[in-house]
């Protein structure tokens, strides 16, 4: 069975490589997630919207806890709680990165 | 029988942390394999590295990242082969195949 | 199921909160890796001990 990993991004520096990371794993043939935190994104780029974009096709999907990354590039919105409900459900929790 | 223990180095800050976690593991008869990818390819340049790779079972480095860092990818680090600068596939293979996983 | 919750740094308030909802109703332990001299012996014992770990920043 397929399992169900959460990449969460807190750091601006290791942002879009956390994406890359995700983005690989669900072309491994994972339920592959990701999550926006603490920041709000520079406008991404074409190579990092495709690879949001590939996340999607592939059944996952990319969160962000920041209204304005849902509003200026379109990430699902999800709440800390939302978000700890859905970490129960992993089979990999990510904490990419460090803490700014 | 002895677990498995899959670590994925994500940031650079962390090699004490990856070489104690590594010696304790082998010396309980753990199969270790780590991979490192983005800023954590940076430790394929320090001093311990080439140790690590002699003490863990299977190490490997995200060619792309290392390239991103700025480090020349014919500049393979000591202790590794050309096969060992690897994809995030390697991350998918600790999932898949280790029983114990862990993040530094 | 057993959760082993490691600290790579002292935990935000956000991580205390989601380790507060990940762990509920399970059996829940934790390990601090900042301090001065960790002991990594006992850590991989808990790793090896735990159902899933969750390496926190």
């Amino acid at each position: 069975m397929s399992k169900k990993v959460c990449f969460m991004l807190v750091h601006p520096d290791y942002t879009l490589d956390g994406l890359r990371s995700c983005l690989g794993l669900a072309v491994e043939n994972m339920y592959s997630y990701a999550v926006v935190m603490n920041q709000t994104l520079a406008p991404l780029d074409d190579y990092n919207k495709e690879n949001i974009d590939w996340i999607r096709d592939m059944e996952g999907e990319v969160y962000s806890t920041v209204p304005a990354n849902c509003e200026n590039e379109g990430l699902e919105p999800i709440t800390l709680e939302e978000l700890g409900q859905k970490l129960r459900d992993m089979d990999v929790i990510v904490p990419y990165g460090m803490m700014p | 029988m002895a677990k498995s223990l899959g670590i994925f180095v994500t940031s650079a800050k962390n090699m004490k942390h990856i070489m104690g976690v590594t010696k304790a593991a082998k010396a309980k008869g753990c199969k270790v394999k780590i991979f490192f990818t983005w800023q954590g390819t940076r430790l394929a340049k320090t001093a311990e590295f080439p140790e690590l790779c002699k003490i863990a079972d299977d190490v490997s480095i995200c060619a792309d990242s290392y390239k991103k860092c700025g480090f020349d990818a014919a500049d393979i680090p000591q202790g590794l082969t050309d096969k060992e600068m690897a994809t995030q596939a390697q991350h998918g293979g600790i999932i898949e195949d280790y029983d114990c996983y862990m993040t530094l | 199921m057993k959760i082993l919750n490691v600290y790579r740094t002292a935990p935000t308030a956000d991580v205390k909160k989601l380790v507060e909802i990940v762990s509920e109703g399970r059996e829940a332990s934790s390990f601090d890796l900042n301090v001065d001299a960790p002991d990594y012996d006992k850590l991989v014992d808990m790793v090896l001990a735990a159902d899933k770990t969750i390496c926190w920043w």
